[in-house]
């Protein structure tokens, strides 16, 4: 009943079976369907909306769309619009931020129409009724997968399902992983969205299969290339970084599950987001030390994806940076450093990276003892590949020009992001620029001079990186200068090695509270130093690489080039054969094709998903035909990662297809037996509330005051699970009110250490007793989280850790001791999950009065500030929080003062004083504008 | 005997009801001594401490109640410091998060006798201690200072924020940099770019 024939036919456009078969499906059922990435889950979406859309007369909602989704299906519409000439569509209207105001947002709602709502917005408006559940025709729910029982988008659909049995709901994902972790998922994550019917496509499935394998196959051919041994140097020696970090992760954290850890893993997995994901219920208490390893982690991850994708000189330069970055701050020593960096593998790492940039040479003459640099400038060995590839199309051009075609004779490079695309631009700009250094007039005829070479670009870089060194060697003076003394006087960091290890064991009583003055041995603690160049070796380097007239020719060097719209292509030849290079960006990339229409492609780096688009695009016209060229280097990390994510995704949906056959089972089941007892606390509140009889015997359900930021939260969720009514406000103090008296400031342990840290507590402290008797700090812990905040270091301890010199400056409990010395009336709760928080909150408001909504929004206030006017964004005024002179007290002023970082970071100091002081105006001036390069 | 109690105020007094009580044994970076007081800790001229084993407490709900009451209204801040060793603590701590509310005391949490001691430590150490530690007034360096700053959006990291720096030579000029000149610094992806240039154009204050 809920889907009426559309009045008038529609147009749409889905040319494929599968397609057709699930869009008649859509239609009639309300069920979750998950599609193979790449089969063109949007096209659907969009597709399903228009015949909504076209029908006119009703309320749609899109939950959960990213902006560029939004963007995508406000033009499709338009466009289906347009075709099918609908006179009742509206198009879409996206509400995302928080500046359309309420009225405006009640009067669209009132219109009908297709709305892209964020979530916390919606499932504010739903709460105030401001959108009025009852009069919603049908939700439809984007990325399914991220659908878990607390999250804002189930609150959504409990609120709608409560209110509205009839409206459809569709839910879409095209990511089958999430559904298949855990006690029978799928079965838990449908009863999330209210779902009873699972709707699989994998690319295996049979409509689809057929869909593509027909006769309109695409031609993909495989091009295997090798790493040059320089490349496989560094990237086994980054491998063994990482398993040398690793084995520092168990070493230090028992319970740590890396039995199955292997070299190989390194290249197959995301290790670091694993360990990350295994550590993160005792996050809270792991050591510092855990925590850079971790971190430590995903640098050396993105090192190994660095290591194929960036040219031999931005990866060298991206190395010194990290370098840098990792070098030790002044007072530490080695047990604070990144373990990794003692290793002669790292040692290997830096050098052989700079092997492919340039090399020491024996000068000859008397003075034989000085080195001097010679530029080597490693080719990446696809360079070479995609240059022969791009002759042979020519050639295949130029004898079989007139194949009768609708495609474009373009060529179209896809690779993983705009970095890699600029360096494909410049590759293929000056691959035929030879800037003949050597003077090699006795020279035959070389036929290997004609091939395209790097040299031109390369060289390029160089100079631009030794420019770019000479400044960073400034900038990280400066901004490291104490650890910078140190490594002046070490000229071969290894020979430190010797002389750093101080006996173990014997540790010395420091008097006082002064970092022991061990200045002269840092760098000599065996980690490795920074090398800089001395200046005549560089003047040897630069000479090298002189600009020669053949390249003095080219135009000026490229340094930012003006890429306003990073979805512009880059246009090299004319119309006839254009090349066009473009980054992988999802969905998008359906349009791509559309567009450009090429007869060629070639994937400089494999996605699986962008394979099944070009199956799809093919297979959905006749008369483009389309090669594809798939390039990628052998044992390394994007072959393994492509593998591994095919493999993946159909296991995914192979067990997601056996769990859906016996799905049935589960679903009827006994609710209290087996199921997970958090689920079944709010389902059994549900049909407390569905039942709405025991609701009825009480007078006035429990209300509760709640700050719109906090629906971040799952506490509302569950708070609304526990029928307590929720009455979504702008708070300016305190995040829950319970009660008149009662004002809970809501801090996860996270939040808790940060709060701490830039003083944000401290101050709601002081501001919720200035409005209420009762102020509360609710410190609430995750539901797998340990619940508890001893830290794994041993806590027997130092007379230095308790002592009142430096108070506070160690652990959270040391805070926590000061803050409750600061404010002794102020109760603090402890929760073990937020499921806990509402059981609390149900017992704390016993026996008390009812919440005012307007005395709470009004706490705080300036008498004649509006409350929509207190809504911040939090990243900006983090980052404001951060600049030495900014103080909890003066930031109020500063932030209604001033727009935004770039105002302030622009203004003069004298500017500055009236709304922050003099001093506070002088260090602000200075943070900014610190001249790093002069001012060493 | 009675000693004089000098009460130098330097060191921590316990009640001779603690006596046997593990916490004591891990008491090593304060002096302590005993002292007929009607808390089970004095930290100090406003500060005392109740010690409650969640355990016990399970057994004689009702003995809190009583050393509460005993307490009167001597102390400016009342702690009560309840150690966690049961696995199924959610009842007692909701019904202490409510009495506390009644009955005017804060609730401080322990999961060890060491972690009590330090706790018991820590109050008396920073009896006359100033708030600065948490007035988010700490003096660090200025890279750390810088790197904090810049690493604000999520997706940035430290060795972003000093490839930034070093390529623009100032944080001014950092934030005053358009995306394409961000974007071909090495590490700085499409992702990066964005939330950082977000980051600093975005309002303080969400306009209506």
């Amino acid at each position: 009943s809920e889907d009426t024939c559309p009045p008038q036919p529609v147009k749409l456009s889905l040319p494929l079976v599968y397609q057709q078969k699930l869009f008649e499906e859509l239609r009639k059922e309300n069920e979750l369907v998950v599609l193979a990435r790449g089969l063109g889950l949007i096209r659907l979406v969009t597709n399903l909306l228009h015949s909504y859309d076209a029908a006119g007369n009703n309320l749609i909602v899109i939950v959960n769309a990213e902006d560029r989704e939004n963007a995508w299906i406000g033009q499709a519409l338009a466009e289906h619009a347009a075709i099918s000439m609908s006179p009742k569509a509206r198009g879409l209207t996206v509400v995302n931020t928080d500046f359309t105001s309420v009225g405006t947002r009640e009067k669209m709602y009132a219109g009908g129409g297709i709305f892209s709502i964020t979530s916390r917005i919606l499932v504010v408006d739903l709460l105030t009724s401001l959108l009025n559940p009852e009069t919603i025709t049908g939700i439809m729910l984007l990325h399914a997968d991220r659908v878990v029982a607390t999250s804002l988008e189930a609150f959504i659909l409990r609120i709608y399902r409560q209110k509205n049995k009839v409206g459809f709901l569709k839910a879409f994902s095209d990511n089958p992983d999430p559904f298949t972790t855990g006690f029978s998922p799928l079965a838990t994550m449908m009863r999330n969205m209210f779902l009873r019917k699972a709707s699989l496509w994998p690319r295996f499935h049979m409509h689809v299969a057929q869909s593509l394998e027909g006769k309109k196959k695409a031609e993909v051919i495989e091009l295997e290339v090798p790493m040059t041994d320089a490349m496989k140097e560094i990237q086994t020696a980054i491998m063994e970084c990482v398993e040398v970090s690793i084995h520092e992760l168990k070493k230090g954290n028992t319970g740590l599950e890396m039995d199955d850890w292997n070299l190989d893993s390194a290249l197959l997995k995301n290790f670091d987001i694993i360990v990350r994901r295994q550590l993160d219920p005792n996050w809270h208490r792991v050591s510092w030390k855990t925590k850079q390893i971790v971190n430590d982690l995903t640098v050396l991850r993105g090192m190994l994806q660095s290591v194929v994708a960036l040219d031999a000189v931005s990866f060298l330069q991206q190395l010194d940076t990290i370098h840098a970055a990792h070098s030790p701050q002044p007072g530490s020593n080695r047990q604070t450093q990144s373990p990794w960096l003692f290793l002669d593998a790292a040692q290997t790492i830096f050098d052989t990276a700079k092997r492919r940039v340039y090399s020491g040479r024996q000068k000859a003459g008397p003075d034989t003892d000085i080195d001097s640099l010679r530029p080597v400038l490693e080719e990446q060995p696809k360079w070479a590949l995609l240059a022969d590839v791009l002759e042979e199309i020519d050639r295949d051009l130029y004898f079989e020009p007139a194949t009768r075609d609708d495609s474009n004779g373009t060529i179209l490079i896809m690779c993983s992001d705009t970095n890699t695309c600029r360096q494909l631009r410049d590759y293929l700009q000056t691959m035929h620029v030879k800037p003949r250094t050597e003077k090699r007039v006795e020279d035959f005829h070389d036929p290997e001079e004609d091939r395209p070479s790097a040299a031109f670009m390369m060289r390029r870089k160089l100079r631009n990186y030794l420019k770019w060194k000479r400044e960073f060697a400034q900038v990280s003076a400066t901004l490291f200068s104490e650890n910078q003394k140190a490594l002046n006087g070490a000229v071969d960091p290894r020979l430190g090695q010797s002389k750093c290890r101080a006996p173990p064991n014997k540790r010395r009583r420091v008097r006082g509270g002064g970092m022991s003055g061990a200045g002269s041995s840092r760098l000599e603690n065996g980690s490795i130093g920074q090398y800089f160049e001395k200046p005549g070796e560089v003047a040897d380097l630069m000479a090298e690489i002189q600009i020669t007239e053949e390249e003095a020719k080219q135009k000026e060097d490229v340094i930012a080039d003006p890429l306003e719209d990073m979805d512009d292509y880059y246009q090299m030849y004319d119309m006839k054969d254009l090349v066009v290079i473009h980054a992988y960006e999802g969905d998008q990339d359906e349009h791509v094709l559309e567009e450009v229409k090429p007869k060629y492609i070639v994937m400089y780096e494999p996605d699986a998903a962008f394979i099944r688009r070009v199956e799809v695009y093919r297979s959905s016209h006749n008369d483009r035909n389309v090669r594809v060229y798939f390039l990628y280097y052998s044992g390394s990390v994007e072959e393994q990662r492509y593998l591994s994510t095919v493999r993946r995704e159909k296991d995914s949906f192979t067990r997601l297809i056996k769990e859906r056959a016996s799905m049935s089972v589960v679903m009827t089941v006994d609710a209290h037996g087996i199921e997970d007892p958090q689920e079944a606390f709010l389902r059994t509140i549900n049909t407390r509330i569905a039942g709405g009889g025991r609701l009825a015997a009480t007078a006035q359900p429990p209300r509760v005051v709640v700050d719109v930021r906090e629906f971040r939260s799952s506490l509302p969720s569950l708070l609304h699970g526990r029928s307590m009514i929720i009455v979504p406000c702008m708070l300016t103090v305190g995040d829950y009110i319970l009660s008149p008296n009662i004002c809970v400031e809501r801090k996860s342990v996270s939040d808790l250490i940060s709060s701490f840290k830039d003083g944000r507590l401290f101050t709601q402290a002081e501001t919720m007793f200035q409005f209420y008797k009762s102020p509360m700090l609710l410190i609430e812990f995750d539901q797998n989280k340990s619940f508890t905040l001893e830290p794994f270091a041993d806590l027997s301890g130092s007379v230095a850790s308790v002592s009142a010199a430096n108070a506070g400056a160690n652990d959270l409990q040391s805070k926590i001791v000061l803050l409750t010395l600061a404010f002794p009336k102020l109760r603090i709760i402890w929760s073990s999950s937020p499921y806990e928080t509402a059981e609390i909150f149900e017992r704390l408001k016993s026996q008390e009065d009812e919440p005012d909504p307007i005395a709470a929004v009004r706490a705080g206030l300036d008498k004649d500030m509006k409350a929509e006017e207190q809504a911040f964004n939090t990243e900006p005024q983090e980052m404001l929080a951060t600049v030495p002179g900014v103080t909890p007290k003066n930031m109020m002023n500063l932030t209604l003062e001033t727009e935004n970082i770039k105002e302030v970071a622009n203004m003069k100091a004298e500017e500055l004083e009236p709304f922050v002081g003099k001093e506070a105006a002088r260090q602000i001036h200075g943070f900014f504008n610190k001249d790093l390069i002069e001012d060493y | 005997q009675a000693l004089p109690t000098r009460s130098s105020g330097s060191s921590i007094l316990v009640s001779p009801r603690q006596k046997g009580n593990p916490v004591l044994a891990s008491l090593k970076s304060m002096p302590w001594e005993y002292s007929d007081i009607p808390a089970d800790y004095g930290l100090g001229l406003t500060t005392c401490a109740l010690f409650l084993s969640l355990k016990y407490h399970r057994l004689h709900p009702e003995y809190i109640y009583t050393r509460i009451r005993n307490l009167q209204g001597k102390y400016n801040l009342r702690i009560l410091l309840t150690m966690v060793d049961i696995p199924n603590h959610e009842d007692s701590l909701r019904e202490l998060a409510k009495t506390s509310l009644v009955n005017n005391f804060t609730v401080i949490l322990c999961w060890s006798a060491a972690e009590a001691a330090r706790y018991l430590e820590l109050y008396k150490s920073y009896e006359h201690a100033n708030f600065a530690a948490i007035k988010g007034v700490q003096a660090t360096g200025y890279a750390e200072k810088l790197v904090e700053f810049v690493t604000v959006p999520r997706s940035v990291n430290k060795a972003d924020a000093v490839a930034l720096v070093s390529t623009f030579g100032s944080l001014r000029n950092a934030v005053n940099a358009d995306p394409e000149q961000i974007s071909v610094i090495g590490g700085w992806g499409e992702k990066k770019v964005k939330a950082w240039c977000k980051a600093v154009e975005q309002p303080f204050r969400v306009k209506k």
